[in-house]
């Protein structure tokens, strides 16, 4: 893989379920080779479909995908050999303890890391003989995770596995991702709709809503140029984005500026209030009519 | 432990239940069969001269009939070793693919299989295995038991139970198998596969059964009514004065009715039919295939179920390959 290539692409990708609900609507995105990209967005923007066409688990309507080059669903063989995949709410067979999960991994993958694979589990104390129905929810997906890394795959999907887990699994999980991907070099997608997990770990972000990218850069970019203005704050200092109410009840609005110092009524944007302010300004743009 | 023992413990706890169902089911059955053929043979073998049907013994007045209880019984045991090729091909086939789609690790799965062809060669090879060894146990003892209860023919040139004692078991419980892998990959949910597959199935066995009775008319014979010990029957026919042989159907469509039959399987016409003053229209018939070509038949339907399983087999593949893993 030529490492000025995307390694993640899609040019006006579209998706649609039936005949009117278009889960994804004219997606260009371009992912540079390594660190984690965080894929926000709430329930039903098209975010574990987005990375089901990369899998090659779902066709595109209309555009085009690639990972590494290769087309998904043309050569899905050729792509899963270069992706690990954790699916949402991990789902592991109830009849098998860990131990089978890694021994079922070797059979489906010959070139398997099953030591590797342990390795990981036993760093977070997880028995390899423990029966995958009596594990936690935390534990499930780290043995989800590790079957990932287990394929030492240069890219690694996660769609949101952090869905159902409590603040201290959600911890250990991402401490385990970010240690595996900053080791190994590898390029990392996550899908979550907890912003505060995802800045954490992420370097870069995507948001998106009703089915279309709202906004994709690096987490310090989108941090640097995003600024909050509170009720009737002049909004000559920068581009309005999106307004949603704030915690005490008070309208606020998500202004953009490449200006290195806020005005007077400004702020500094979290990086949650910037993602609610695009996803407050995707409310605002019309359906797809488009697509 | 070696890789194939690997896989084969690891497939064993992935389908333990319909796998502890069939064997359970087989091993009952199967001890039944070889209960009853014990039996049957014993009192076959006390008073051998009992079952000759050509010779009057007073003394087997008694025996006979104990034989003729447990034979009663032992041809119920068939009829359930009839339908446990369908049965186990369903319970092992459906959710093969349907329970992974339903409980949502056909994703995690097939993203860690390269070829989803491979992984789904992998799971119905197991099946299949554990499928036609119970099976093999069934067609053998079904044999036994036939030939136990039928002593004084020759079960290899005779299509009593027909379809409900060797090889035929196999292959039909294949088939089954297929339907049952191919619902479940369609519909994706367990019970509703399983509910498609039994109806699937009915349709499938009963279209190849009707173009096996097509097929295989071509060696028939034209036989006087009656039973044909060890020929298949395959239905009426009447011979017309002039030698053709036309079935009831046609005769109603020529505008003749039968009113009575005679001893001599003469068919006689109602009074007012036309064209037919002495009123005979002509003999009852029996269309039989001779029991010496039950192998040559079985033959033939093994290839044809066969056929058929191997392509629902193609169809599950190409559905599991382009369907979405739920």
């Amino acid at each position: 893989m030529n490492a000025e290539q995307p390694v993640l692409e899609t040019h006006d990708l579209a998706k649609r379920y039936g005949r009117r609900t278009w889960a994804l609507t004219g997606i260009d995105l371009a992912l540079p080779q390594g660190g984690i990209t965080a894929l926000v967005g709430p329930n039903a923007a098209g975010k574990s479909t987005l990375i089901k066409t990369w899998v090659g688990f779902e066709r595109p309507t209309r555009g085009s995908v690639s990972v590494g080059g290769i087309d998904p669903w043309k050569d899905r063989s050729g792509v899963l050999g270069l992706v690990g995949y954790v699916p949402q709410s991990p789902a592991l067979y109830d009849g098998l303890s860990v131990n089978d999960h890694l021994d079922l991994a070797v059979h489906l993958r010959p070139d398997f890391d099953r030591p590797y694979a342990r390795q990981r589990l036993d760093q977070l104390g997880i028995p390899g003989d423990q029966g995958a129905k009596s594990l936690s929810g935390g534990q499930q997906a780290q043995v989800a995770l590790a079957l990932a890394l287990g394929t030492r795959a240069r890219i690694l999907l996660l769609d949101e596995p952090l869905a159902s887990l409590d603040p201290l699994a959600r911890r250990e999980f991402l401490h385990v991702l970010t240690d595996a991907v900053r080791s190994d070099g590898a390029t990392a997608l996550l899908s979550s709709h907890i912003v505060t997990d995802v800045e954490q770990a992420c370097d870069r972000l995507i948001v998106l809503g009703v089915g279309r990218i709202l906004l994709h850069e690096t987490v310090a970019d989108a941090l640097a140029t995003h600024w909050m203005a509170a009720d009737g704050a002049a909004s000559s200092e920068g581009t309005a984005i999106g307004s949603f109410g704030g915690p005490g009840g008070e309208r606020l609005t998500l202004l953009r500026s490449e200006s290195s110092s806020a005005g007077p009524n400004l702020r500094q944007a979290s990086l949650e209030e910037v993602v609610l302010g695009y996803l407050a300004s995707g409310r605002a743009l019309p359906g797809e009519a488009a697509a | 432990m070696s890789r194939i023992g690997s896989w084969l413990v690891l497939s064993f706890r992935l389908h333990r239940w319909e796998v502890l169902a069939s064997v359970l089911g087989t091993a009952l059955l199967a001890a039944a069969m070889v209960w009853f053929t014990w039996q049957l043979r014993t009192l076959a073998a006390a008073e051998p001269a009992c079952l000759d049907p050509t010779t009057y013994v007073v003394a087997c007045e008694q025996s006979p009939q104990r034989f003729y209880e447990l034979a009663s019984f032992a041809e119920g045991l068939s009829s359930v070793a009839w339908v446990a090729p369908f049965g186990m091909g369903l319970v092992l086939g459906v959710p093969l693919v349907s329970r992974e789609i339903e409980q949502r690790t056909a994703g995690m799965a097939w993203a860690l299989s390269r070829s989803r062809t491979s992984w789904l060669v992998r799971r119905v090879a197991f099946a299949a295995l554990v499928l036609v060894s119970l099976l093999f146990v069934l067609a053998i003892t079904s044999e036994m038991q036939a030939a136990a209860q039928m002593p004084t023919r020759h079960l290899d040139q005779d299509f009593a139970w027909y379809g409900r004692r060797g090889g035929l078991l196999v292959v039909r419980g294949l088939a089954a198998l297929g339907v049952g892998v191919l619902a479940g990959a369609l519909v994706g949910r367990v019970l509703p596969a399983l509910l498609l597959a039994a109806f699937a199935s009915v349709l499938i066995f009963t279209v190849i059964s009707l173009g096996m009775d097509r097929w295989i008319e071509a060696d028939a014979v034209v036989m006087a009514t009656g039973d044909p010990e060890g020929g298949r029957y395959l239905g009426e026919r009447v011979e017309l004065p002039s030698g053709e042989l036309v079935d009831y159907g046609e005769l109603g469509r020529r505008g003749l009715s039968i009113e009575v039959i005679d001893e001599e399987d003469r068919l006689f016409a109602r009074p007012e039919d036309v064209g037919h003053p002495e009123r005979m229209i002509g003999w009852g018939r029996s269309l039989i295939v001779p029991g010496r070509l039950y192998p040559q038949i079985v033959l033939r339907e093994s290839a044809v179920v066969g056929g058929a399983a191997v392509l629902l087999a193609l169809a599950a593949t190409f559905v599991v390959t382009r369907r979405r893993p739920g």
